[in-house]
């Protein structure tokens, strides 16, 4: 490292004062020269969102027809119409979507934010360090801002970045500020940039500070599962994402051996990150390997089905996805609440500077139904303390809070079908056919619709008998929830640089077909079942599949015909064939950063700096898509759009039509699919890959064929083609009956036909649709978009011009 | 007597109150001659079908009667490949379907040309209801009729909810291919 050195004097001067407060050194160690836009400001990537969206028109679905949002209003956009400041429907749908990322974004950065000042206070500053096989180990600090942190503290100046962004963006959204939904998308686009970027500060900052594997494809099987959790012991539960507390907790039980009196359960993500403590191995001053130690509950969509199943002595919240009911329903059930961030309080009173042994009492004594306790190792004695005093207390408080079979029978005579439950349900279960069932003593329907119940609790607010309908739930399924005991394998942290040294051609040459990312919560239309199935669907076929969040926890629910959940059916590493749980929600930055590192690694791209280019190399020529089947929160809106700036599409269940907003390809217009061949400048129409940016699917089986079809890359060589055309039209026969209208589209030479149907579609090609064959030489003379050409290289951007013609 | 498709008219999902407009529930009759009287109607079908599959056989004599293309979303296309019904059904997703219809110049499913009047049945409430909001806000030349079991509040004509009458749901689909039939 180069060093700077210099020295001052001041002679003859008095009274002065100097200020210091920053000395900036040049990274000079770095290879890569600065990219054209370090730290990009609002406008600085507008031009590359541009060519996005109008490639992928903005299409919204307004949620309401009205603005409320000033007092001028309520002002009536029905038609596109124009309200008082002056702003149409379509800038009104801007505005809420830029709000939406903008929440998102805040949620992660600030989660971020939170754990830099705990680990800065907890570890002291620690270097940055993701060991020897990932060496390019911050891609998206990178990209963005064209520095390389060395320390934790570095990355304080990426928090202070997207903090003064944030501003700025949500600046804009105020009456009478922007007014264009063109640009309101590009703000939504630099917003969700913006959220990769906080992300993937918060994870690399518990990476390195717990010591959580990196990058390891074996990270060990960790236990999920209501069932999992020792009811024998006091259960404490952590809910949430930020693990500052439930960590101290472990680490409370493991210094003072009371891993026999109590067990941990962490719902949400929360209960990933637990799960992913000191199992690197490396020194630090916690134990080591702790994290097996503790239980993943479950996922969010699961909270409130836990809470009636009464798993639980004590709760403690940190942020994010904690349902705002919490309190109230465990206070109906004696369990007591600590809030350990100041995101959540819940109007309780902060005992952070009373006491341990005060609080514990006024807890053990229902005294009061929570406390806030900003201190991360206080709330965590707090909590382990109360979990073991109030255990005994609640026994009988728990018995009765569980229905007997009686009082379910009760309860199911006391429905009077008026069906206003299913006017509300999310996913549409018809409560009183499972209530006329449960008459004739047939449970199957509870059964069967468990997994598909969002826990929402809707029902119960509608009903005019007052019946609680979750707690019926629970009853009906006692003895699964008592059974439901799986294993999922822990958070494995970014992709090591070797193995994108391994798949990175492939990966652009197709023959690996693609990345399927299946991230974000448990919103499902049809039940967790769903997570699972996709999953298998693609692992099977050899993409590489990568997933976090709930998702990754809820398709740890099912097994194979052999007892092995899908963790234990496939490997662990980012290759075809392989699935990886990289983590929690802020592990989702590792997704991206993986096809960044494509880029940087395989392609010796410079991401310095580089964003568009980056972006544009992924859009061109890394095959990948994600999938946020349980899509329900602000922050997948935003995880979504930084997908999308990053050039990788996404799709999402029906339920996201409520962001409002989605970008969609036309097809049908050639001009839209005009690129440039960076070898010589020229322009060519390619094949519409991908055909679009964010999609609704209406079911598993259309978000499927539509998954295959995103990992279209306008770069696939020939033998990739075919491999992905072959998927595209498999899973199109298996769940469609027949081949996809547009698999001719996709058609550039006759050796990318899939094999299975090659006559056929040969034939095809020329009755149908008029292309010239040569039979004899079995050629396709005539009739596709464009030929194959193994070094056409596509881009959108100019500066990327080699040489013009 | 025909089945009164007027009866409960609220929305499906009871939140969706979108503003001050909003959809009238109509008689089959009225529903059944407006779809009649259109130039070029689409019939556009969803995976809600598989619930309930002789509605498959329902909307291929709707289509007959009016000599209307079906646009089958989702996977529902192999409901009707499996009933030998494979002309004038295209398989195409709601999502890009509506994209599609919103714009002015796009040539329709068979390149014939734009359509009239959009009729939706089978399609989960919420991603239906949403892309009824997207064209009254963004194509005010189709006309959206609903001619599904639910109140559906973002169409211009729709029925009350049916949703737990399944023979008056019948009953009333019946009605409407008699009177495209006449």
């Amino acid at each position: 490292m180069a060093k700077l050195e210099g020295s001052f004097t001041v002679e003859d001067m008095k009274n002065v004062q100097i200020n210091i407060g920053a000395v900036v050194k040049e990274e000079e160690e770095w290879d890569q020269p600065m990219g054209p836009f370090p730290k990009p400001q609002i406008a600085t990537l507008r031009d590359w969102d541009f060519k996005i969206l109008n490639r992928y028109r903005i299409f919204y679905a307004p949620a309401d027809d009205t603005c409320t949002l000033c007092t001028y209003g309520p002002c009536d956009l029905t038609g596109n119409k124009r309200g008082a400041c002056g702003i149409n429907m379509e800038g009104t749908c801007g505005k809420i979507v830029l709000v939406a990322c903008l929440m998102g974004t805040c949620a992660h950065t600030a989660h971020g934010i939170h754990l830099y000042h705990w680990v800065m206070d907890r570890f002291g500053d620690m270097k940055f360090d993701m060991g020897t096989e990932i060496l390019y180990d911050a891609p998206i600090y990178q990209t963005v801002m064209g520095k390389k942190p060395r320390m934790l503290k570095d990355f304080g100046e990426g928090l202070t970045y997207i903090e003064e962004q944030v501003a700025n963006l949500l600046a804009a959204t105020h009456t009478g500020q922007e007014g264009s939904y063109m640009d309101f998308e590009s703000k939504a686009l630099h917003a969700g940039m913006l959220d990769c970027l906080g992300m993937e500060i918060c994870d690399m900052l518990q990476v390195v500070a717990y010591d959580m594997p990196r990058g390891d494809p074996n990270a060990p099987l960790v236990e999920i599962g209501m069932g999992t959790l020792d009811q024998n012991k006091a259960v404490l539960i952590a809910y949430g994402h930020n693990l500052a507390a439930g960590a101290e907790a472990m680490v409370y039980i493991e210094n003072n051996k009371l891993w026999d009196k109590v067990d941990i359960g962490g719902v949400c993500c929360t209960a990933h990150d637990l799960t992913r403590i000191t199992e690197a191995g490396n020194p630090s001053i916690l134990p080591q390997n702790l994290g097996p130690k503790a239980k993943v509950a479950g996922a969010i969509g699961w909270w409130r089905k836990m809470v009636r199943a009464g798993i639980m002595d004590v709760v403690m919240v940190d942020e994010q996805c904690v349902w705002c009911d919490t309190l109230k329903d465990c206070e109906e059930r004696k369990i007591p609440v600590i809030a350990t961030t100041d995101k959540i309080m819940y109007g309780l009173k902060d005992r952070t500077n009373d006491p341990v042994d005060a609080i514990v009492d006024d807890l053990v004594n229902f005294r009061v139904p929570g406390v806030v306790i900003l201190d991360p190792m206080k709330a965590s004695e707090v909590g382990v303390k109360t979990a073991i005093a109030v255990k005994p207390k609640r026994a009988e408080i728990k018995a009765k809070s569980v229905l007997t079979g009686d009082e379910f029978k009760k309860l199911v005579s006391s429905c009077t079908k008026c069906n206003e439950c299913a006017f509300v349900c999310p996913p549409h279960i018809r409560i009183s056919n499972l209530m006329e069932e449960a008459a004739k003593g047939n449970l199957e329907p509870f059964s069967s619709t468990y997994e598909v119940c969002v826990g929402c609790g809707r029902c119960e607010q509608v009903c005019r008998q007052e019946i609680p309908i979750l707690k019926m739930y629970e009853y009906a399924n006692r003895e699964y929830i008592k059974n439901q005991k799986f294993k999922m394998r822990a958070g494995r942290g970014p992709a090591k640089d070797t193995e994108i040294r391994t798949v990175g051609a492939p990966l652009v040459l197709g023959t690996i077909p693609g990345v399927i990312a299946l991230v974000g919560c448990s919103n499902y239309p049809d039940g967790t079942k769903d997570a699972y199935d996709i999953a298998k669907e693609f692992v099977d076929r050899g993409y590489i599949v990568v997933t976090s969040g709930c998702m990754a926890m809820d398709m740890s629910l099912y097994t194979n015909e052999e007892g092995k959940t899908i963790w234990e059916q496939y490997p662990g590493g980012f290759d075809g064939r392989n699935i990886c749980n990289v983590g929690s929600c802020v592990a989702n930055s590792h997704i991206g950063g993986a096809a960044i590192k494509v880029a940087t690694i395989f392609a010796h791209r410079n991401h310095r700096a580089n964003w568009d280019d980056i972006a544009d190399y992924i859009l061109s020529k890394v095959g990948a898509c994600g999938i946020a089947w349980g899509a329900y929160s602000q922050k997948a809106a935003s995880i979504a759009t930084g997908c999308n700036r990053l050039g990788i599409p996404v799709v999402v269940q029906p339920h996201s039509v409520i962001y409002r907003r989605a970008f969609l390809g036309r097809a049908d217009v050639p001009e839209d699919w005009v690129v440039i061949d960076a070898r010589d400048g020229s322009k060519l129409r390619v094949e519409p890959a991908p055909e679009h940016m964010l999609y609704v699917a209406e079911t598993k089986e259309e978000a499927m064929l539509m998954m295959a079809k995103l990992c279209f890359r306008p770069s696939d060589n020939s033998m990739g083609r075919m491999i992905k055309l072959t998927h595209y039209c498999d899973i199109s026969m298996k769940y469609f009956g027949k081949l996809p209208d547009d698999w001719p589209v996709y058609v550039r030479h006759a050796s990318e036909l899939p094999l299975a149907w090659k006559d056929q579609m040969m034939k095809e090609l020329e009755e149908k649709y008029g292309w010239k064959i040569d039979w004899k030489a079995k050629k396709i003379v005539e009739g596709p978009i464009r030929p194959a050409d193994v070094s056409f290289d596509p881009t959108n951007i100019e500066r990327k011009i080699r040489v013009r013609k | 007597m025909a089945v009164d498709t007027t009866k409960n008219p609220i929305p499906f999902e009871m939140a969706q109150i979108p503003g001050p407009e909003m959809a009238k529930a109509y008689p089959v009759k009225v529903i059944g001659a407006i779809i009649k009287k259109a130039k070029r109607p689409l019939l556009v079908v969803g995976a809600e079908l598989f619930d309930d599959p002789i509605m498959f056989d329902k909307a291929i004599e709707i289509a007959k009667a009016k000599n209307m293309t079906i646009a089958a979303t989702a996977h529902t296309i192999k409901g009707f490949i499996e009933r030998g019904y494979t002309t004038n059904v295209y398989q195409i997703g709601l999502h890009p379907l509506t994209n599609y219809l919103r714009f002015k110049d796009w040539k329709g499913l068979d390149g014939q040309g734009h359509y009239d009047v959009v009729i939706f049945m089978g399609i989960f409430y919420k991603f239906a209801n949403a892309m009824f909001s997207a064209l009254k806000h963004f194509n005010r030349d189709i006309k959206r009729v609903s001619i599904d079991r639910y109140y559906h509040v973002n169409a211009d004509m729709t029925f009350g909810n049916l949703a737990f009458d399944s023979a008056g749901y019948h009953e009333a689909i019946d009605e409407l291919i008699a009177i495209l039939k006449k």
